[in-house]
């Protein structure tokens, strides 16, 4: 009897003590579901603390509202909607007044020209429900005609703070300009900065220019120009806009040049002999090495992050498709299997996946794939999406998107790798074969 | 035995005797009425009835006389219904035999069975079913708002606002008792991102060819596809603005004062825990009431502009609350992460405390009689299933 009430007491202890603790605790829940919005920024026009400030205080906040409401993850709240005024850049900012419009974060600032002619930046920014500044300020310093690079490196700062990733906004993207009708168009390499301001153009238009690639620290550019009648790669310093040719033997064709990640290497394609075949030269002494000695084409070769390996484009299944290599050469691993033609891969900065141009069912995508070929993504569907290249930050690519007809034109377009946020580069005219540049200093 | 029981005895039995045999039980017969008769011949009987009950209208009535069998009897409907010459099925030759039943063939083993799928040929360019041969999965339609639940969009002049509310109007005439109020409905949302490669070109046909006389193959054709409908607004989006709580809302957190901070240090260094008040336990939250909490916090845990590193950690906060279902936000904390750097948690963990903070605002609909059961919340904010959307 006494053993059977022991038993008992013991089964009812441990069937309590769960629940005993379990009510002692916090409660508990799990969030998996959330949703994707821009989140709405408030970017109220930066104070100007001397008159001559008071031009550059409202452009350069409106410069940084349309970098991070470009990226399509921030929604900016018009001006007309703010309850506050931000008057005085130390004055305490009311949360109250910005979180009854919904304003999630906020980026204050104040403008000054000092004595020497240079424009001083000091900026905030702040998550406006938590009521608390989102790291430090900063401050600043630029020439006059550079108010738009301090405007984008505000803007970066603001996209690094809230994002947790590096911004692209103070970076350079170099092009082919074109103009004329479709079957004398001329073409021009230019320059300009991400946003589709200060273009400037590199060369003339008396040859044929294609596949300009930026180094890596943008200082010089590769592209494949048409001059001698056979393609020849050249490089030219963007300074001072000087070039010169890359050697290569007399009438073969060398083209799709691309940098090493150190800038010291250049791959490229050379057809010899009727086979095209991938080629690494070292800069400083003119010295190439055969990379590919297989019978069908490989090009559009692409470095990996760290220099490693290669990715690039060859016909030798019999059609088209992305494959992997060393960089040094050997045996290479083909990593496309979809239906189509696949062609000009990049490898992105972050090392995770490949941008690609891929034909199919008679319509181009631009889409990105896992460096093991593993959960491919296509962005677009046009009459003809070619040549993507990764923003520094690895989250955006931007390609060419040519309209169809006699009447149609080259345009530079932005997508997220998401696939969302289509967006149309502005340039003067049309424009193709963009190369993204890195975050400059 | 005395005599008192001797008298009760008797007296018992005489009146149950009288009970039994003095027709206490009987009940009284039903009353009834007394009728004299007499005795009368069948003949009288007859000729009384004849004179009284047969009906006179009854002779009066022009009975058609019962056909007879002659020259004007009508033919029969049935020859008359089978006389149309054209419901006659034409001639057929002889019929054939009927197939002498064969035995049945043997079953096949399975092995021999093909497994494959029966080839589809697809129809001619002027030849159509009656029911779409293929039913392509339905896409979402693209939305700038990701959610888990998509939502339709709403009418042009309807504010966006987390929740739905109908549009309250003064009405000409009424007395008005109610503000104003302007119609919400949220955002629109898809379920998934839906790129340009996805989105389809163009849903209107092309063509509409004639539509064949009938069906190939009925057992084919495939069910229709559910339509994409709208999911019913969740619990969250539905409630009205959550009433005050019956219990007195505590304004702010009370600054502590020192008396008791030191009691507390008291209690706690003697173990006996901090004094606190009397409150209501009450029984756990039902997972209704859990899963109410976990919608209105998930309606403002946007993962938009989180970095991909960020995207692959997960935080676990401390969410103290008030009485009135408000977040204590400055006590709200990151307790661990796990799957990203140091950087990419402080990411994840503000844009964590930016959907409590701001779907808290107006409190949460949690039932102040369970107060106890959820002053200290620990979220875990997982974004694994948010990466690939």
């Amino acid at each position: 009897m006494m053993r059977s009430l022991l038993t008992l007491l013991a089964a009812l202890t441990l069937w309590a003590a769960p629940a005993t603790s379990q009510q002692g605790g916090p409660l508990r829940l799990e969030i998996t579901e959330g949703v994707i919005e821009p989140m709405p920024v408030a970017v109220p026009d930066f104070v100007a603390d001397t008159p001559a400030a008071q031009e550059f205080a409202r452009n350069i906040a409106r410069v940084i509202a349309a970098d991070l409401t470009g990226t399509g993850l921030f929604r900016e709240i018009p001006a007309e909607a703010h309850i506050s005024r931000i008057t005085s850049f130390e004055s305490p900012v009311q949360f109250a007044d910005w979180r009854a419009i919904n304003a999630q974060a906020m980026v204050t600032g104040a403008v000054n020209v000092d004595g020497a002619g240079r424009v001083v930046v000091r900026f905030r920014i702040y998550d406006v429900f938590a009521g608390q500044e989102l790291g430090q300020g900063q401050q600043l310093v630029g020439q006059r005609d550079g108010w738009r690079r301090i405007a984008h490196k505000v803007a970066d700062q603001v996209y690094a703070r809230i994002t947790g990733e590096g911004g692209y906004f103070d970076s350079r993207v170099v092009f082919v300009s074109e103009s004329g009708p479709k079957n004398q168009r001329a073409k021009r390499l230019a320059i300009m900065d991400y946003d589709g301001a200060n273009i400037q153009f590199l060369t003339d238009a008396a040859s044929i220019v294609l596949a300009p690639r930026f180094s890596p620290t943008g200082d010089r550019v590769l592209y494949t120009s048409y001059e001698t009648g056979f393609p020849r790669i050249y490089v030219l310093d963007v300074a001072s806009v000087g070039r010169r040719a890359l050697p290569t033997l007399d009438g073969t064709m060398a083209f799709a040049p691309r940098f090493s990640p150190d800038g010291r290497t250049v791959l490229y394609s050379l057809t010899q002999g009727g086979n095209t075949d991938l080629y690494s030269m070292d800069i400083g002494s003119g010295a190439s090495t055969r990379l590919t000695t297989a019978p069908s084409i490989e090009t559009a070769p692409s470095y990996s992050p760290d220099g490693r390996q290669i990715v690039f484009e060859s016909d030798r299944s019999g059609t088209p498709q992305l494959y992997i290599m060393s960089a040094s050469g050997g045996e290479a691993r083909r990593i496309s299997f979809g239906e189509g033609r696949y062609g000009t891969p990049v490898w992105s900065p972050r090392g995770d996946l490949v941008a690609f141009t891929k034909q199919s069912k008679g319509r181009f995508h631009i889409g990105v794939m896992r460096v093991d070929g593993s959960e491919e993504r296509l962005l677009t569907a046009s009459f003809l999406d070619e040549g993507p290249t990764w923003a520094p930050n690895g989250r955006v690519i931007m390609f060419t998107r040519e309209t169809q007809g006699a009447q149609g034109e080259a345009r530079l377009y932005s997508v997220d790798i998401t696939g969302r946020n289509l967006r149309q580069v502005a340039t003067p005219g049309g424009a193709s074969d963009p190369s993204w540049g890195p975050l400059q200093n | 035995m005395n005599t008192g029981q001797i008298i009760s005895g008797a007296g018992h039995l005489a009146l149950i005797g009288w009970a039994l045999f003095g027709g206490a039980f009987r009940s009284d017969p039903p009353p009834f009425e007394v009728v004299e008769a007499m005795a009368i011949s069948s003949e009288d009987y007859a000729a009384i009835l004849a004179a009284s009950t047969a009906p006179e209208a009854v002779a009066n009535v022009n009975t058609p006389e019962p056909p007879a069998p002659g020259e004007n009897a009508p033919a029969l409907a049935s020859e008359a219904d089978s006389a149309p010459a054209q419901s006659q099925p034409p001639a057929n030759p002889a019929p054939p035999p009927d197939p002498v039943p064969s035995p049945p063939e043997p079953v096949p083993a399975p092995a021999e069975v093909a497994d494959t799928a029966p080839e589809v040929t697809p129809p001619a360019e002027d030849v159509a079913a009656l029911v779409p041969q293929v039913s392509p999965r339905p896409q979402p339609r693209p939305a700038p708002r990701v959610a888990p639940e998509p939502v339709a969009p709403s009418e042009p002049d309807v504010r966006v606002d987390e929740v739905t509310r109908p549009e309250v109007a003064p009405d000409a005439g009424a007395v008005v008792e109610e503000a104003p109020q302007e119609a919400t409905a949220p955002e629109e949302a898809a379920t998934e991102i839906v790129t340009e490669a996805e989105r389809p070109r163009d849903p209107a046909p092309t063509s509409s060819p004639r539509p064949r006389a009938r069906p190939a193959v009925a057992a084919a054709r495939p069910d229709p596809a559910p339509a994409p409908t709208p999911a019913p607004p969740t619990e969250a989006a539905t409630r009205p603005a959550p009433a005050p709580a019956p219990t007195p809302a505590p304004a702010p957190t009370p600054p502590a004062t020192d008396r008791g901070a030191v009691s507390d240090a008291l209690a706690a260094a003697l173990g006996q825990g901090t004094p606190t008040p009397e409150r209501p336990a009450g029984p756990p939250l039902t997972a209704g009431e859990k899963d109410a909490l976990r919608v209105a916090v998930q309606r403002c845990w946007n993962v938009g502009s989180l970095s991909s590193e960020a995207l692959a950690t997960t935080v676990v906060v401390s969410v103290p609350m008030f009485e009135n279902g408000k977040p204590d936000t400055g006590g709200i904390r990151m307790l661990n992460h796990s799957g990203g750097s140091a950087a990419a948690a402080q990411q994840a963990y503000e844009a964590a405390r930016r959907a409590i903070i701001r779907c808290g605002n107006d409190g949460f609909n949690l039932p102040p009689e369970k107060f106890e059961q959820w002053r200290d919340i620990e979220m875990t904010f997982n974004p694994e299933r948010m990466r690939i959307k």
